[in-house]
């Protein structure tokens, strides 16, 4: 089912997912450039490639993750990431370990930012929310599982 | 049509909280439409971006599994008086904006 479901989408997106399974996709749009690749990985290492070339991140405590143990609904699962004790924070990733694409959201801050993020994400089961901070060129990472209870994709 | 943002921020010692509430149905092109068995067309925020007083502060890429209708809070050096936007853009172009001055 999952792999009928991934090639129909892949037939939906069409040349562009091709383009950028290829590498070919260059970076043309006004607003940040959409990180095909990244966003349409399946595993968390890839994503991780995807988003920071690099998939080793080690554990940080100074990581402050926040998000519910247990999920009473997984289409909106609030989590925060602050990572302001953190100096020079230049990115942060939001993943959800087992969703078909794990990558949910990359935020690039610039001088005039703290290291901090807070949203609500879909998350389809129980699974590892993971907080991916790029600050100094090191990858640091903080992750923890959020059980839920009814899922985020239209279960 | 435009896309609806509601923002709301306040700055203590510098550093200011700004809130966004956006009106938008984020369909990540997975989900099934049980009559039709065909995914709903993927529909969904795939770029933002922070200023103050129109400097880059953040910029942001999303996916399809940030929650509909979605929230999103960032901090920003910043003090009262101080501008904030908010721009972004979906996946079939649509795009948002909205400005506050912070309180």
């Amino acid at each position: 089912m999952k792999r009928r479901l991934f090639l129909k989408n892949t037939l939906a997106t069409g040349a562009a997912v091709v383009a950028a399974n290829a590498g070919l996709l260059t970076p043309t749009s006004v607003l940040a450039d959409w990180n095909k690749a990244a966003f349409s990985a399946k595993t968390t290492d890839e994503a991780l490639n995807g988003a920071f070339g690099s998939a080793n991140a080690t554990e940080s405590g100074d990581i402050k993750l926040k998000a519910p143990a247990i999920a009473e609904n997984g289409a909106v699962t609030p989590v925060t990431v602050d990572a302001s004790a953190i100096d020079g924070v230049e990115s942060i990733a939001i993943l959800a370990s087992k969703n078909p694409q794990p990558l949910v959201c990359q935020y690039n801050f610039g001088a005039a930012a703290e290291g901090y993020v807070s949203t609500r994400i879909k998350m389809g089961e129980t699974m590892n929310v993971i907080a991916v901070v790029k600050a100094g060129g090191k990858l640091l990472k903080a992750q923890q599982e959020v059980k839920v209870t009814i899922g985020g994709c239209g279960g | 049509m435009t896309i609806k943002i509601r923002m709301r921020g306040k700055s203590k010692n510098g550093i200011a909280e700004v809130k966004a509430l956006i009106k938008h149905p984020m369909e990540s092109g997975v989900r099934m439409n049980k009559k039709t068995g065909k995914p709903y067309p993927a529909k969904f925020i795939d770029t933002l971006e922070v200023l103050v007083n129109d400097a880059k502060a953040v910029d942001a890429e999303w996916s399809g599994a940030v929650s509909a209708n979605p929230y999103m809070a960032v901090k920003v050096k910043a003090n009262a008086g101080d501008n904030v936007t908010v721009n972004l853009t979906d996946n079939t172009g649509e795009t948002g904006s909205e400005t506050i001055t912070l309180k």
